[in-house]
């Protein structure tokens, strides 16, 4: 029954993180400079028997509020309306979209997290000072380094020159990899350090200590006792990573010529293109929710103490 | 946009690597045709830069979306090389003598590629959809504007009458919003105004793929035997497939392009032309575009370009050549009238006429008033600074407009003390400026096939584009006698009249260039050329792979 009732509980605030989403961006829209119709009009001939046809066929002479909710109530009842710029269903916009930007997300943020992993487990400690200093000065530098340039350079290395991947779209595995690795290479760098961090913090406990005495090997002790630690601060940047991946794919697609919903992303927000950003908006915010939760049920998995209280 | 400048940043910082990468440069040889003969048969990858909002031609609004538009649909009339309107759907066309009605006659055996035969009833379902409230407002607002109605006298034949002498009713026959789409897929399409697989034309190719954010993927009308007399061949097109990949990125374009993962690529800046240029392998083509020049307009509502020796100083103020030269290198082509030089209506007269004496510029500011200078070096008026305001709005930014903006604030700054405040804003924020006349340049460029089109919309005191806030009843006058003159010379004749007025008289613009298309291409490609008039890359009909 409590269980439920926390379920209940977390699917309420879930919705309600998805309402306020929704009302943000459709209130920061509102309050942006230009009308409506302007950003229909673009940059062609703008005559008031133009301006007139626009209005009455969005039935934008409606008062915002009105706009609003009806917004919501068609929003309740699945229909994400259509696009004022491509003149489509927002639904078959995003629906045909989110197939290709969920497998490059879930490539990067996969290849991200092993990446980090491997890094940091070879480096925590002081057993190779030397690696350690290049395995920072390396994160650093992808931290850093905009996902244009990194994508940028490794086209031009590892497609054009050397001609292993094919340029672009969605063409299969070979086309998903430079785009993947190029996203996961920034993520792999920060969580690198935070797990690398958590890792030598500890090792100075008194429980590895313990371990050791056991006669535990090093591998057991970092993989086995140590990671199990480090990983809850890593836990709670995935609401980070999924951030990072969707920004990045805004990027990364467009370079890679790849389909996915960052494109559709970065043309809405240009042309104000209102029923596409709301729908875009709720449905980073619902990932969001989920990406938590998860989050905080990996932190039960990963840490028995917090299952008891 | 830190966006762009980063973007800037990153080209630069990587084309010497690129540079690398695209292999051994190679002293390139005039390379001819060196695909050989036609031949028929394989397919082609073809990368381009703009993926299209629509692909309904009635909703077009894209010039960089041209390309695609003719590989599915086409009109009942085109341009040839000089300029001429020739038939295509329609086999001829006659007016009457008071100019207020056009006869056309079609061309027998066309039919779209769902089977249903173009007529008469075809041509009148499409300019009936055209004028469908809703469905294409700003052609029936502006194209239309002088259609009373449309008759089907046979089959073969269709009259329109005009309420007045309108010529541009001609230009609207050759451009893709007079494309002539299947009347059933006007009924029927999903998607209509969005346009796609299930949007039937009469072209050489029939769309079959289109994976939005990728491509767009077409096969060969078997059946197609109606080309135009610009066309280089007639009967089927050579290709069996050609694939547009959409490569939004110059760099990545060139670069798959170079890598021989795309065979042909369109839009190619300056900065990455020595790649194309200096690969023997690869060749580059470019050609001016027709309709207006990009141009700067002068807000002559209010000050300070409502005087018109400050319009003349800016205008003296900028040394165009040289700025041209430090944002293009030697790519650009200067423009020196409002209408592209490549028009049959430009004024080549204008030519040498005005601009790049400071002396003049420092003079015309001082009879105008703006004789103090303050701490930056501005000049000064009853303690107000020399601000002109220009507003680009980033989505329509392209050919680094934006740097060409800083070159000329540069230029002004230096030679006149003028302050040109240059903003990059999101499309609200420029809209609203406009709104509000908070501006006192605008920047733009229309593709029109007709250069008189383009100039209703930009210089006409009702004009959709009037962004000048020109109200000169002269101008106005000059731009309804041309659009309801027929003869060709005449016609000249009163655009000339017009340009100078609007450029040598009144100094309402800054002429800067004259935008261009660029293809770069494989030498195994043949039949690489542009569309007529319009000067933007053509479609693949006449497009073949050499052995």
């Amino acid at each position: 029954m409590r269980a439920l009732r926390a379920v209940a509980r977390r699917i309420g605030a879930g919705l309600l993180v998805l309402w306020v989403a929704a009302t943000a961006a459709y209130l920061a829209l509102l309050a942006a400079p230009g009308d409506t119709v302007d950003n229909i009009i673009g940059d062609g001939a703008d005559t008031p028997d133009i301006r007139a046809e626009i209005i009455a066929q969005w039935g934008l002479d409606r008062p915002a509020v009105v706009q609003y909710v009806d917004y919501l109530v068609r929003l309740v009842n699945g229909d994400l309306g259509r696009s004022y710029l491509l003149q489509r269903p927002v639904s078959d916009v995003i629906g045909e979209q989110l197939l290709p930007t969920l497998a490059l997300a879930v490539a990067a943020a996969g290849l991200g997290v092993l990446l980090a992993l491997v890094i940091a487990v070879a480096t925590a400690g002081n057993r190779r000072p030397w690696l350690r200093r290049l395995s920072s000065g390396t994160e650093l530098l992808l931290v850093s380094t905009p996902s244009f340039l990194i994508g940028l350079l490794l086209l031009s290395v590892l497609s054009f020159r050397f001609r292993f991947f094919p340029v672009s779209g969605d063409q299969g595995a070979g086309a998903l990899v430079l785009p993947a690795v190029t996203l996961a290479l920034p993520i792999a760098g920060l969580l690198a350090q935070v797990l690398r961090d958590g890792l030598d913090r500890a090792i100075d406990q008194p429980f590895v200590l313990t371990a050791r005495s056991r006669g535990v090997r090093e591998r057991g002790v970092l993989l086995r006792h140590a990671l199990r630690h480090a990983l809850l601060p890593a836990v709670s940047l995935a609401g980070w990573v999924f951030g990072i991946v969707i920004g990045g794919t805004v990027i990364v697609e467009q370079v890679f010529g790849r389909p996915g919903l960052g494109q559709v992303i970065l043309s809405a927000v240009a042309n104000q293109d209102m029923p596409v950003v709301l729908a875009v908006v709720t449905l980073s915010a619902a990932g969001y929710v989920v990406v938590n939760t998860a989050a905080d049920l990996a932190y039960l998995l990963v840490d028995p103490r917090l299952r008891r209280s | 946009m830190p966006a762009n400048r980063l973007r800037t940043l990153a080209a630069a910082a990587l084309a010497p690597l690129l540079a690398v990468a695209a292999g051994c440069a190679n002293a390139a040889g005039p390379a001819g045709e060196a695909a050989g003969q036609p031949r028929s048969g394989g397919s082609l990858t073809w990368a381009v830069e703009t993926e299209p909002i629509t692909l309904n031609p009635h909703q077009y609004a894209q010039a960089k979306a041209r390309l695609l538009v003719w590989n599915t649909f086409e009109s009942l009339l085109t341009y040839d090389k000089q300029g001429k309107l020739v038939p295509w759907l329609a086999t001829g066309w006659q007016t009457a003598p008071d100019g207020l009605s056009y006869t056309l006659t079609l061309r027998d055996g066309v039919t779209f590629s769902d089977g249903t035969p173009l007529d008469a009833a075809a041509v009148r379902a499409n300019i009936d959809k055209l004028r469908e409230p809703g469905y294409a407002p700003a052609v029936a607002a502006v194209q239309l504007r002088n259609l009373k109605a449309v008759e089907v006298v046979d089959p073969r034949t269709v009259r329109l009458t005009l309420t007045t002498p309108d010529v541009l009713i001609l230009d609207f026959l050759a451009s893709p919003q007079g494309a002539q789409v299947s009347p059933k897929s006007l009924r029927a399409a999903k998607n209509l105004k969005a346009g796609g697989v299930d949007v039937a034309g009469t072209g050489p190719f029939v769309l079959d793929r289109y994976v939005p954010g990728q491509e767009l993927h077409y096969r060969r009308n078997p059946g197609y035997d109606w080309a135009p007399p610009t066309a280089t061949h007639t009967g089927p097109a050579y290709l069996d497939e050609i694939t547009y990949r959409f490569l939004k990125e110059s760099a990545v374009r060139v670069g798959a392009l170079t890598s021989s993962q795309v065979q042909l690529v369109e839009g190619v800046p300056a900065t990455d032309q020595p790649l194309v240029t200096g690969n023997a392998s690869l060749r580059l083509s470019r050609e001016l575009n027709s309709g207006s020049a990009y141009s700067y307009y002068f807000n002559s509502s209010h000050a300070p370009f409502d005087d018109l020796r400050v319009r003349q100083a800016f205008r003296e103020a900028v040394d165009v050549d040289t700025v041209l030269r430090s944002v293009y290198r030697d790519t650009a082509t200067r423009a020196w009238s409002v209408i592209s030089p490549s028009s049959p209506l430009y004024d080549k007269s204008l030519e040498g006429g005005y601009g790049g004496d400071a002396g003049e510029a420092n003079t015309l500011l001082d009879q105008a008033g703006w004789t103090a200078r303050d701490a930056d070096g501005f000049r000064v008026k009853d303690g107000r600074r020399l601000t002109v305001r220009l507003v680009q709005s980033a989505p329509f930014v392209r050919d680094r407009r934006d740097v060409l903006a800083q070159a000329v604030q540069a230029a002004v700054k230096q030679s006149a003390g003028i302050d040109l405040k240059v903003s990059l804003v999101d499309q609200g924020t420029a809209n609203e400026a406009f709104a509000r006349n908070e501006y006192e340049v605008f920047d733009n460029s229309r593709a029109d096939t007709d250069a008189g089109a383009a100039l209703n919309l930009l210089l006409h005191s009702k004009g959709g584009i009037n962004r000048a806030r020109v109200n000169d009843p002269r101008i106005d006058q000059l731009l309804q006698t041309g659009q309801a003159t027929g003869d060709p010379a005449k016609r000249a004749g009163i655009y000339a009249e017009l340009q100078q007025r609007v450029v040598a008289e009144q100094a309402l613009v800054l002429p800067l260039y004259a935008p261009a298309d660029q293809i770069a291409a494989s030498t195994s490609v043949g039949g690489v050329r542009f569309e007529p008039t319009a000067g933007v890359p053509a479609s693949a009909y006449d497009l073949w792979i050499g052995k």
